[in-house]
């Protein structure tokens, strides 16, 4: 997800819940073994228990749902999701077609120029990947901006990514069994500009 | 309150004459015998043969996967391996064998004094090994969860005999699920369902989960075999078939069948725990409620195996987003039981020296590890960013296979091996297994959670050298070394105890508490 990432927001509130529930759990575990003092705990305990992890499993649900929502609502807004969408009225800085085969990834850019092994953007970009595949299922994932996503053959996918600011390259990788050569099947995501 | 109706809820104590059953059994025992302690001694035997089998396989692409680049085993050998060791350790290994430790103990736990069907648990034992053999001969390389149409390109000619043990595969889990459930509910209508032992609660639920999702495994098997002989084209779209059709189908039985061990491990523990405590559970019937919900929930989160996509959307994402976040809720209900169970009263010194007991403590403590990252892989937007397919995944299902289900299993092995020996086992080599497969399923874990939280895709045999890969691609394959010493031990402990070990007592697993503790005082309700 876009805005998955960091030591802050969504993606690291949830892991940080998954530790502390973790540690509460070992924690428990560890005194039920050692504690000197003995006693039979009472059957509130076990509904209190029941109560915080409804409101676990609500807070996780509604959060993971807005955050997919607002990924989701650029390319509902645009229209990419409906058939006959044009990239020229789209709210994205670029759009690249990618066909992905057994093993690899070919990008066409907007001028219609194909690469075997880079999707070129700049900086920042809002870039929509039209990923299809006629083959086989395969994966599509971009490590440093956080998407990965699975698609069927004959079926289009679409996601979109905030390209990372600083230029350089970046791995695009395949992440779904899709025969002997999947170790393979990667690719460069190439932000342009001076490296630093 | 514990009260009588609990201890009676705990059904028969789990205890046999130790004998040397397993010295005293002849061949035609071994392959024809009805006894339920010879058919569960036959699938306890086989199902370590096919976790030697199986970690070898690990082993062997371990090794390739310690160091970037390609050294010892080819892409496609790997994959084969890959596949065998995950069809043989889940198929062969932990499905069977917790489900034989629940022939071993049913029959006395629920009083029947006899396996019910034991023809079903023969016949699918036998249907179980020929899907083994088809599998080994065909050697397939498209993973366990065989995703057409890459599963109906790849592979030699032999290929088509993996369909037919994927076919045979559900003929013999179904097959099981008739014997547990006819055992569980003989029982049931016998003492009552408010008296019920919770290992036939366990039998029931595990009964309904093979019973209901078993046929559609067959059918994915068929459907598999004749869509490769191109006289069907259901999963192959470039022939007019879906994809999606094969993803509903096929995890309909696939997310059941991560339950499928997961049950009859669970109805282990709950008979154990209170024999090696000398007291009933926290609670009866908060353990049937657990039950009962898995076995629901276990049955309609399928979706989120193969979510998002273009038509898992709207609607049904969400619904299989919440209650898949949902199966925290028994299954938390279980670990709350028995942490609750060890908190209530002394833990007797007689159960600490226990190996099967240490088993049985780190089998809850890896439930848990397994457990929580539930959490983000059932949320569509953590699994949109670095879980689908990452090693998160099988970090999440190795917790749960190798570090609750395996350790449950062992647990059920060393307890009952007095009992079919005769003899106990070496404490010292216990020991050293306990702590080798501990701290090595430990290690493996957490390297895998950690490689997934960075990307590391599943299924490859290569990788790019990138700093925070490799490092623990080796702790990884260290791990899983110690793993495999661990079961070197376990397999020279059980061999040589057989006829050197110490005899065993009247009552190796009597109840040896402190003066003034030990067994809960147990109230008029």
């Amino acid at each position: 997800m876009e805005t998955a990432l960091g030591l802050t927001g969504y993606q690291a509130t949830m892991m940080i819940l998954v530790f502390a529930v973790l540690g509460l759990g070992i924690a428990a575990l560890f005194l039920a073994l050692f504690l000197p003092a003995r006693w039979r705990p009472p059957y509130w305990v076990e509904f209190a228990f029941v109560v915080l992890l409804l409101a676990l499993v609500w807070y996780g649900d509604r959060e993971s749902a807005e955050v997919f929502a607002a990924y989701q609502a650029p390319l509902e807004e645009s229209g990419v999701l409906e058939a006959g969408y044009d990239p020229a009225v789209g709210n994205f800085d670029r759009t690249i077609r990618v066909l992905a085969f057994q093993w690899g990834y070919a990008f066409v850019n907007e001028e219609d120029e194909i690469s075997r092994n880079a999707a070129v953007v700049k900086p920042g970009e809002r870039v929509l990947f039209s990923i299809f595949a006629n083959d086989v299922i395969h994966g599509f994932n971009i490590p440093a901006v956080g998407i990965t996503a699975e698609f069927d053959p004959g079926r289009e996918r679409n996601v979109w990514i905030r390209a990372p600011e600083k230029p350089g390259k970046y791995l695009i990788q395949c992440l779904n069994y899709c025969g002997v050569g999947h170790a393979q099947m990667k690719a460069w995501l190439v932000v342009e500009g001076a490296e630093t | 309150m514990a009260s009588e109706l609990d201890a009676v809820r705990m059904g028969e104590m789990p205890h046999w004459e130790p004998a040397d059953v397993l010295g005293t059994m002849t061949l035609s025992n071994l392959l024809f015998s009805n006894d339920y302690r010879h058919i569960a001694l036959k699938g306890i035997l086989t199902s370590v043969v096919m976790l030697g089998l199986g970690g070898l396989m690990a082993m062997l692409f371990r090794t390739e996967l310690a160091l970037p680049d390609l050294q010892l085993i080819d892409a496609r050998p790997y994959m084969s391996l890959m596949t065998l060791h995950g069809m043989l350790m889940v198929f062969g290994f932990i499905i069977p064998l917790v489900i034989a430790l629940n022939y071993y103990m049913m029959p006395k736990v629920l009083g029947t004094g006899q396996l019910l069907l034991a023809g079903a648990a023969q016949w699918s034992y036998w249907t179980l090994i020929l899907a083994a053999v088809a599998l080994v001969i065909a050697r397939p390389d498209f993973t366990w969860t065989f995703y057409p149409p890459m599963s109906l390109r790849v592979g030699g000619d032999l290929v088509w005999l993996g369909y037919v043990a994927i076919a045979l595969v559900a003929v013999s889990e179904f097959l099981a699920g008739a014997v547990l459930m006819r055992n569980g509910w003989e029982a049931a209508t016998r003492l009552g369902w408010g008296k019920l032992p919770l290992m036939g609660w366990g039998a029931i639920s595990e009964g309904i989960l093979l019973l209901g999702s078993t046929p559609i495994l067959g059918l994915v098997g068929i459907v598999m075999l004749t869509d490769w002989l191109e006289l069907t084209a259901m999963f192959d779209p470039a022939r007019g078939g879906d994809v999606m059709t094969f993803m509903y189908m096929f995890w309909f039985y696939g997310h059941p069948a991560v339950y499928l061990p997961l049950m009859p491990a669970i109805a282990v523990l709950y008979t154990l725990l209170p024999r090696f405590l000398g007291r009933p559970v926290w609670s009866y019937w908060s353990a049937v409620i657990a039950f009962s919900l898995l076995t629901v929930l276990g049955f309609i989160v399928y979706p989120h195996h193969f979510q998002p996509a273009e038509n898992v959307s709207g609607l049904l994402q969400r619904a299989a987003q919440l209650l898949t976040l949902a199966i925290f809720i028994p299954s938390t209900l279980h670990v709350f039981n028995w942490i609750a169970s060890l908190w209530s009263d002394e833990i007797p010194r007689s159960a600490r020296r226990a190996i099967p007991f240490k088993f049985l403590i780190a089998s809850i403590f890896f439930l848990m590890l397994g457990g929580v990252t539930a959490y983000v892989n059932a949320q569509i937007a953590t699994d949109s960013a670095f879980v689908h397919n990452t090693y998160f995944v099988p970090a999440h299902f190795h917790a749960m296979f190798a570090g609750f289900m395996a350790n449950m299993a062992m647990a059920g092995i060393y307890f009952l091996y007095p009992y079919f020996t005769g003899r106990m086992y070496s404490q010292v080599l216990g020991n050293l297994h306990f702590w080798s497969w501990q701290i090595g399923i430990f290690t493996k874990v957490m390297m895998m959670y950690y490689l997934g939280y960075v990307y590391f895709p599943r299924w490859v045999v290569d990788y790019l050298d990138l700093p925070q890969w490799s490092g623990a691609q080796l702790a990884l394959t260290g791990g899983a070394y110690l793993i495999g010493l661990g079961f070197i031990v376990f397999v020279v402990n059980m061999m040589w105890s057989a006829s050197r070990g110490a005899k065993a007592t009247d009552d190796p697993w009597a109840v040896d508490a402190e003066p003034g503790a030990g067994a809960a005082p147990v109230p008029a309700e």
